[in-house]
């Protein structure tokens, strides 16, 4: 229960699980992962550590209403890279992952299909396509239906457990450490291979509807995804790319709910507050409508900024049987936005949708931020895979491709284990990591010391004034990041105040160590590209303008024995001809 | 946002130690009292997936705007069939509307 | 799993013409040849034709059909025939649905056409759905124990394991005393033949010593009860007799050198009226002095003797030593030991109330006032060695009183009948005054109860001039000068107070369960009735408890007299045969748990009438096959739908419900799925179609195994696919057979009620009714009023 309270650090039992392959976050891609490991070998022994409850954890906790990119007949893998590529304004992108991920990216979406989940055909069979590559699905099951799979399929799912390190011997990854967030136990898994998949960072940033009595968690991506995937390898030296392509998008206003659907779905126009469309009227030399995402990310927040807003997606024009079936959509994916609609009495057909950004989030499945990881999903901690949004380097996944990337890195895991043997337990990191887990509950609730909400609430703030957070319109500066890593430096040194009071705090705790490893690495980022190649996504007011000089990617490593950040560039190495900022 | 549960109508999943909503919830918010009824240990943390909503089998949890969104009062109930579901939504003005699909199909 | 494409035979029976009075059956066969899996469609006019079913067979054989629906009007006995001869050629019987459309209301005439023929086309979709999922299925064959396990060597248990044997079944019979016999070994004479108890007891116990299959464990309590039926395992904990029963020859030494001179343990009676108020030579005959070491209680069987060794002097051993056959340890401890066995009978038995707490009639205030227990105890002195006792027969016991009720028939204290105190009462007078003639018997009763033959019993009583008096005593004292009694009562003939002397009261007392049937009740999980009495299903299944496998007979389960307790053990030894056999058949029906789908909250298993989960080596739970009565329960309260009945699974069901045409009556009409337990319910809806009673055409049917089987999601599919009134229809509380299946059904009825109300829908769309078995007329005006309240709710929302 989570009211335990323990005094005593031998209080805390000790599990230890062997296995061959270690799933870290049993999500879209996570599920993915088990189910090819144990198709590819029955008898192979796969573990997943869980933070939440698999049946309705991570991202997809409510459902979908689309799956954003699956390869319709008369186009190929290539033609999805290409495009894939435009979104972010030409790249760079891992064009080597992202193909190889769309040659598989089909039979990953049919897979779930033949599982149940309902994909919106018409008369005559073929998929409904919502934009060039979304096809419409009811996917308010989509989570059950893959968690079942996981399950039926043998693995052994550790339903509330929580990665906190990973395990290693020398150099290399042998498995990783957690703790029970219901049982108090800690638990050290030794595997021949890990994947991680723990989805992206949300709430680094402050949410601006975030106040004392509501409405903290009002994000568009899921709050309890906190980059713990990424902290656990930037604490062991793992290269991380390009974290400053942060993802930023138009989001409904304060809900802060997906808006795709409506401006990709049903053709909504972004309007401001004068009617005007502002896409056709201001960024059609980018493509108008289908201009890049951080472009049609930004413009809402010019418009604010420049004192024509609010911003709408007009959905004035649609029909009722349209406004019905894009609520529909929404109960697929975030229900919550109907009610939202309904507790302002809001008829769409009458008001249209009202539309702002976003507080900016980590996410490698919509962006590129995460894990650089070589062709087999490889990181580059030997024996330490990445799949899913934990995963850097190719953007525009979303459900599909995190899914076949789950598949790709079960492979890589799988080939690379042929050759392991595993080191004997080195009780001494095990037992310097479990005294670093408990330290938060061992102080106790009376301590005098920080809580992690403070801790996280002023991580929070200090992000998004000085890192370009929402309420700085994305903007920022070589000073304000210098400030933004001075003030994250000092809570990093006032983390041994942290106190917890039961194990959901210790989670809450663990949950702000994590964010602030990653905040920093982030920061790091952000100084380093000066340039501003991706306005929205990452605006340097010093540097307003694009730099050839960074067309690469920008990587960063923690040097474990001095403690920086080391930062430094690879080159993007073109794999798909063609214009690269065309679709 | 924030699940609402019914005192009257919890029966705390008959004072097992995991009720289905705790069991549930992505952000471990849910949790038995002293009294053995569901609460949520911090409203404020919810991300409304809704879905201890969904899996309350007695029904009592309702999910609800908090002010700051939207105005009082709202429902949005959910009720699941064995492969589908429908929604019922009232808005602050009492209209109602009604959704149905199938969420889940018998693959060929 | 490799996923099958069905291949469906289907045939529409229309035996003389009966459908195709009211629907086009070669219209409706053209349609359904061209639906999904359907293989071959056909009218046929005789089934029993035999080309037909030549024909079936040839297509099974070679793998043209896999499965049959068959439309049309079957007995159950036809059913059972079809399916058996196909068995033969290989199909399984569970790949067979059963569509009646004259049960639904098809072949009514008087119905508009076009509503029967959407209704007909609904109800034919609906089982095309369930054919296509279903799946063969075979029965279990469990492995399991041939051994009975009785606790409690009374007559019952004795008499029942005696017949066991004879069948060749192994007993082991379980009792917490050192010897067996029970009450019974304690009584006097048993009525109306005034033979004594011992005999019969003894007949038994001859043919249990000649058996090699039974094995007595005395001094012994039964601590733990695992498994389920077929493969019980009992923890019995055996308490020292400190007499090795191998070696003693029951020879007596060791009593006469014991020291001990205490009075009788309370053990076999529970209370005692002895001691310091009932003294003298009455004292001494209720509670005869005893020793340390002595012949085993309340029968001196086994035969080896045993030490009450808290009665022992310290340090004093001296029947270890004078034993010639060192039979004697003193030393000896606790024996544990596991027995397997496939039932479990109780047969615990009961102890008298105790009289002491009915106050007005001084049990252990005055002397002379004794149960009728200790009557039997003194009428059967003179057989207990102790001599001959001139009071007895003196002018000192020669007016004696009886009080019938004493303590029964009271809110204060049983409010139940024991049955048999009266005809005891009987039986004692008669006795009394047929050896000694001269005693004066007086009976204070407020009826007497001698049902059936025993009126003989109270004639014979009256013959010989025993009086009856029609009220009870309203006082008792004791006379301190002479110490008889002085009983002052109305008599009824004169209504007015009359003084009575007597020698002795004796209290015919009531019977409550035995002392330890609580703990047993807890050992076993067996409910007990208010009265701490074990549940049992009385008119139908008496025998029964609420956990398979587990029998209550005798006066364990309620007051009888000796027969009564011997034929119950033997009844509940019959059923328990079906568990005795060496290994067990389970129909495939039973529930299966996805364990994809559980998150083990353990609802099933807390509700389960029967107590029948278990937890597997993960933690989940799952039926244990033996103990599983299939009512499906579990299936219905799931809140994941994670169980599902085999041959009847949620999916299928599912599958029937959303193949509904919801508007199949037209616009105007209402359409209602109806729910309907197969015990009651649906025969009541049945028998209403075959009686031509006026049903209405709105109602289709499902029938299902119980009422609780009916999982909320169903109902909730039902409306969400736009049908406009849901109703289950199951048993009155005290009737269903699967103990409470209705009240779970009603509470979630209620629950999913409440969420409707909040969602804008009347609740009482969704409704549960009682239906017992022959209410056909009940069934027709509960639709009739049920269809006119949904008129005037207009549609389901959700209807399209």
């Amino acid at each position: 229960m989570s009211r335990k309270i323990v005094t005593d650090i031998n209080e805390v039992p000790t599990e230890v699980i062997e296995t061959d392959l270690l799933i870290i976050g049993g999500g879209n891609a996570g599920c993915f992962s088990a189910i090819e490991a144990k198709k590819v070998d029955p008898n192979l022994r796969v573990a997943v550590m869980e933070k939440a409850h698999i049946s309705r954890s991570g991202a997809t906790a409510a459902g979908m209403d689309a799956i954003n990119t699956y390869i319709p007949e008369g186009k190929t893998p290539e033609d999805l890279v290409r495009w894939s590529r435009s979104q972010v304004g030409g790249g760079p992108i891992r064009e080597d992952l992202a193909l190889s991920n769309a040659r598989e990216l089909n039979e990953a979406v049919e897979d779930l299909e033949s599982w149940g989940l309902p994909i919106l055909r018409d008369e005559d069979g073929n998929p409904k396509y919502r934009g060039k590559w979304d096809i419409s699905i009811h996917g308010e099951q989509l989570k059950p239906i893959m968690a079942e799979k996981a399950i039926q399929s043998g693995a052994d799912i550790y339903n509330r457990v929580t990665a906190t390190s990973l395990l290693m011997d020398g150099d290399r990854c042998v498995g990783a450490t957690g703790f029970g967030i219901r049982d108090g136990k800690f638990y050290v898994f030794r595997a021949k291979a890990t994947i991680v998949s723990t989805g992206g960072a949300c709430g680094l940033y402050k949410s601006y509807t975030s106040d004392a009595t509501s409405s903290h968690h009002q994000t568009w991506m899921n709050p309890f995804n906190v980059g713990s995937g990424y902290a656990i390898g930037i604490r062991q030296g793992a290269e991380m790319t390009s974290l400053e392509q942060r993802w930023v998008a138009t989001r409904t206003k304060d809900h802060c709910g997906p808006v795709d659907t409506i401006s990709v779905g049903y053709k909504s126009s972004i309007i401001n507050a004068k009617g005007e469309r502002i896409l056709e009227k201001h960024y059609s030399h980018l493509g108008g409508d289908k201009a890049p995402r951080y472009i049609r990310a930004n413009a809402p927040m010019e418009e604010w900024l420049a004192g024509r807003g609010p911003t709408y997606a007009d959905t004035t024009d649609l029909s009722p049987e349209d406004a019905k079936d894009l609520k529909t959509d929404y109960l697929n994916e975030r229900p919550s936005f109907v009610l939202f609609l309904a507790s302002r009495g809001q008829d769409i057909t009458k008001e249209p949708i009202e539309i702002y950004g976003s507080d900016p989030y980590l996410v490698g499945g919509h962006c590129q931020s995460g894990y650089w990881v070589d062709i087999e999903r490889m990181t580059t901690i030997p024996g330490l895979f990445s799949a899913g949004e934990s995963a850097g380097g190719t953007p525009n996944k979303f459900v599909g491709g995190c899914a076949t990337e789950g598949k790709l890195a079960t492979r890589g895991a799988i080939k690379y284990m042929a050759s392991v043997s595993l080191p004997d337990l080195d009780s001494g990191q095990v037992a310097k990591e479990k005294e670093r887990v408990f330290a938060p509950l061992l102080r106790g609730p009376e301590f005098d010391g920080v809580s992690p909400l403070e801790m996280e609430e002023r991580m929070q703030r200090l992000m998004d004034e000085y890192a370009g957070g929402i309420s700085q319109f994305y903007r920022t500066n070589e000073e304000r990041l210098d400030y933004a890593l001075k003030h994250l430096k000092m809570m990093e040194s006032q983390t041994q105040y942290l106190y917890a009071k039961d194990l959901h705090d210790l989670m809450s705790a663990h949950e702000v160590l994590d964010r602030l490893v990653v905040a920093e690495v982030l920061v790091n980022h952000l100084k380093f590209r000066k340039e501003t190649r991706w306005p929205g996504w990452q605006t340097r007011s010093d540097y307003p303008e694009l730099d050839p000089n960074f067309d690469c990617f920008v990587e960063s490593r923690l040097n474990k024995a001095t403690g920086e950040v080391e930062m430094f560039t690879r080159p993007y190495e073109q794999v798909v001809p063609g214009d690269r900022y065309k679709a | 946002m924030p699940p609402r549960v019914d005192r009257e109508k919890c029966d705390g999943c008959n004072a097992q130690q995991e009720p289905l909503c705790e069991q549930v919830c992505p952000g471990d918010l849910m949790a038995l009292g002293e009294d053995k009824k569901a609460y949520c240990r911090s409203r404020r943390d919810c991300w409304d997936c809704m879905s201890c909503t969904k899996i309350c089998p007695v029904g009592a949890i309702e999910t609800r705007m908090p002010y700051q969104l939207g105005y009082h009062v709202a429902k949005l109930i959910p009720m699941m069939g064995t492969d589908s579901i429908t929604w019922t939504c009232i808005d602050i003005n009492g209209n109602v509307e009604r959704f149905r699909y199938k969420n889940r199909i018998e693959p060929e | 799993m490799e996923k099958v494409v069905p291949k469906i035979g289907l045939f529409l029976c229309v035996q003389g013409g009966r459908l195709s009075r009211t629907i086009d059956v070669n219209a409706m066969a053209g349609k359904f040849a061209k639906a999904k899996n359907v293989v071959r469609c056909e009218v046929v006019n005789d089934v029993w034709d035999p080309p037909f079913l030549d024909s079936i067979k040839k297509d099974v054989e070679s793998s043209n059909i896999d499965r049959i629906m068959w439309v049309g009007r079957f007995t159950q006995h036809q059913i059972k025939h079809i399916e058996g001869e196909l068995a033969a050629t290989g199909l399984n019987v569970y790949l067979h649905e059963w569509c009646d459309l004259e049960e639904q209301g098809i072949g009514i005439e008087g119905t508009d056409p076009a509503v029967l023929k959407r209704k007909a086309e609904s109800l034919v979709q609906m089982s095309l759905a369930r054919t296509r999922l279903l799946v063969p299925l075979a029965p279990v064959e469990l492995p399991a124990s041939d051994a009975l396990l009785i606790i409690g060597a009374g007559v019952a248990g004795i008499h029942t394991a005696a017949t066991l044997v004879g069948l060749g079944k192994r007993v082991h019979l379980v009792e917490k005393q050192s010897g067996v016999g029970g009450k019974v070994a304690l009584l006097s004479r048993f009525y109306p033949r005034l033979c004594d108890p011992h005999c019969g007891l003894q007949f038994a116990l001859d043919k249990l010593l000649r058996s090699d299959l039974v094995e007595f464990h005395t001094l012994s309590d039964v601590v733990s009860l695992e498994g389920g039926p077929g493969n019980f395992e009992a923890r019995i904990k055996k308490r020292p007799r400190y007499v090795n029963e191998q070696r003693c020859n029951a020879c007596g030494a060791c009593t006469a050198v014991c020291p001990v001179d205490a009075p009788a343990s309370l053990a076999l009676t529970g209370e005692s009226s002895a001691g310091p108020v009932v003294s003298g030579a009455i004292g001494d005959l209720l509670q005869p002095k005893q020793k340390a070491v002595h012949a085993a209680i309340p029968m001196a069987f086994p035969s080896a003797f045993v030490v009450d060794r808290d009665l022992c002097p310290p340090g004093c051993n001296e029947c270890e030593k004078k034993c010639p056959a060192q039979a004697v340890d003193l030393n000896q401890s606790e024996e544990d030991q596991i027995l397997r066995v496939g039932a479990v009978l109780v047969t615990t038995g009961w102890d008298p109330y105790p009289l002491s707490r009915v106050s007005e009639f001084g049990y252990q205030r005055y002397p002379r006032i004794i149960s009728n227990l200790e009557m039997e105890q003194l009428l059967g002195a003179d057989r207990l060695g102790l001599g001959s006792h001139p009071e007895l027969s003196s002018a000192d016991l020669k007016e004696i009183g009886f009080v019938q009720c004493a303590g029964s028939r009271d809110e204060r204290h049983l409010p139940y009948c024991s049955s048999v105190c009266c005809s005891v009462t009987l039986k004692q007078a008669v006795h009394l005054k047929e050896t000694n003639p001269e005693t004066n018997c007086y009976v204070f009763y407020i009826d007497v109860r001698s049902p059936g033959f025993d009126e003989d019993l109270y004639r014979r009583a009256r013959n010989l001039g025993v009086v009856f008096n029609r009220e009870l005593p309203s006082r008792v004292i004791s006379n301190p000068v002479t110490g008889k009694l002085e009983l002052q009562v109305i008599d009824p003939a004169l209504n007015a107070p009359m003084e009575v002397n007597l020698d002795l009261l004796v209290l015919a007392g009531g019977m409550t369960p035995a002392q330890g049937t609580s703990d047993i009740a807890q050992v076993l999980n067996l409910p007990q009735n208010s009265y701490g009495f074990f549940e049992s299903h009385y008119q139908c299944h008496p025998e029964e408890s609420q956990r398979t496998g587990i029998y209550v007979a005798g006066c364990a389960r309620e007051p009888m007299k000796v027969s009564h307790a011997i034929e119950s053990g033997h009844l509940a030894a019959m059923k328990a045969l079906s568990f005795l056999e060496g290994s067990i058949l389970i129909e495939p029906t039973y529930p299966v748990v996805d364990k994809a789908k559980c998150d083990q909250c353990k609802r099933c298993m807390e509700s389960c009438p029967f107590s029948s989960f278990v937890f597997d080596e993960k933690g989940f739970p799952i039926p244990d096959l033996a103990r599983c009565r299939q009512c499906g329960n579990c299936m219905g309260l799931c809140p994941l739908n994670a169980v599902s009945l085999g041959h009847n699974t949620i999916k299928q069901m599912a599958a029937k419900v959303g193949a509904i045409n919801p508007s199949f009556m037209g616009d105007k009409e209402p359409t209602v799925l109806a729910f309907l337990c197969q015990n009651d319910a649906y025969k009541a809806a049945r028998e209403a179609v075959d009686k031509g009673l006026p049903v209405p055409p709105n109602v289709i049917l499902i029938k299902v195994p119980c009422a609780g089987s009916v999982n909320n999601a169903l109902v909730a599919d039902a409306l969400s696919n736009g049908i406009d009134g849901v109703l289950v229809g199951g048993c009155q509380d005290g009737q269903c057979h699967y103990v409470k299946g209705n009240q779970l059904v009603q509470k979630r009825s209620a629950d999913l009620g409440d969420k409707l109300k909040s969602m804008m829908i009347d609740p009482s769309r969704v409704r549960f009714a009682t239906l017992e078995i022959r209410d056909a007329s009940k069934y027709v005006d509960l639709m009739q009023s049920y269809i006119a309240e949904l008129r005037v709710m207009g549609p389901n929302p959700f209807k399209i």
